[in-house]
């Protein structure tokens, strides 16, 4: 049975917005989506209504009379950030990139603990005079001389090709 | 035009901590996977090219 139908006043939507609010003493301010409202954003440049609603009256004069300081104030009625306030960059890729970085450093303490715990020995096939040993017979025997191993090897100077 | 602006826009978050943020979890990666690569003994099996020197193998 769902849930807001035992709580029957909340399921048949009986107790409004505002009567929740005031429950919580108006901690939360509720938007009421219904009407027209204020936003600042690039793709809306002219909201549907102005940031503040009243206007003085030197501002109900010509406005060609106002000073710069008095237009700006103007400009600040209607709007509440400029669009370089608003399209400002933040510093949050810093946190970001910071937290990811931590993260991927985390993962290194997880391969100590698999290289402690779960790894055997390292084959005898590793060390390092075995390793020189087996490039030279891979050489002697010419593995992949065309594109690959013996390829960058350089079999007149005995060197590995620059 | 000496623009006022309207009003300061206080530090959120990221002004307060971003660098501090970026900068730790930087080092301490840098640092954590610099101890797993040298130190912990795993075998990366890099190729011998160009690093390692034939060493003659048949027995003489």
């Amino acid at each position: 049975m769902l849930a807001t139908r035992v709580f029957s006043l909340i399921g048949k939507r009986a107790i409004s917005t505002s009567v929740c609010v005031r429950a919580h003493g108006s901690v939360v301010k509720s938007e009421d989506f219904a009407l027209p409202s204020y936003v600042d954003r690039r793709d809306y440049p002219l909201p549907d209504v102005a940031h503040v609603k009243s206007l003085s009256a030197s501002q109900k004069a010509p406005w060609s009379s106002l000073s710069i300081e008095e237009k700006v104030e103007l400009y600040r009625i209607k709007f509440n950030e400029s669009f370089a306030e608003m399209n400002r960059g933040t510093n949050e890729w810093k946190t970001v990139v910071g937290a990811a970085m931590f993260f991927i450093g985390f993962t290194a303490l997880l391969l100590i603990w698999e290289k402690h715990y779960v790894y055997g020995p390292v084959p005898h096939t590793f060390d390092e005079e075995w390793v020189a040993k087996q490039t030279k017979r891979m050489l002697d025997m010419k593995v992949s001389p065309i594109q690959g191993f013996s390829a960058k090897w350089d079999y007149d100077k005995n060197e590995w090709k620059k | 035009v000496a623009r006022q602006s309207h009003q300061k826009q206080t530090p959120d978050f990221y002004d307060k901590y971003g660098n501090a943020v970026l900068a730790s979890g930087a080092t301490f990666c840098v640092a954590v996977w610099a101890y797993v690569v040298t130190q912990t003994g795993i075998e990366w099996s890099l190729s011998p090219v160009g690093r390692v020197t034939p060493k003659e193998w048949r027995d003489q």
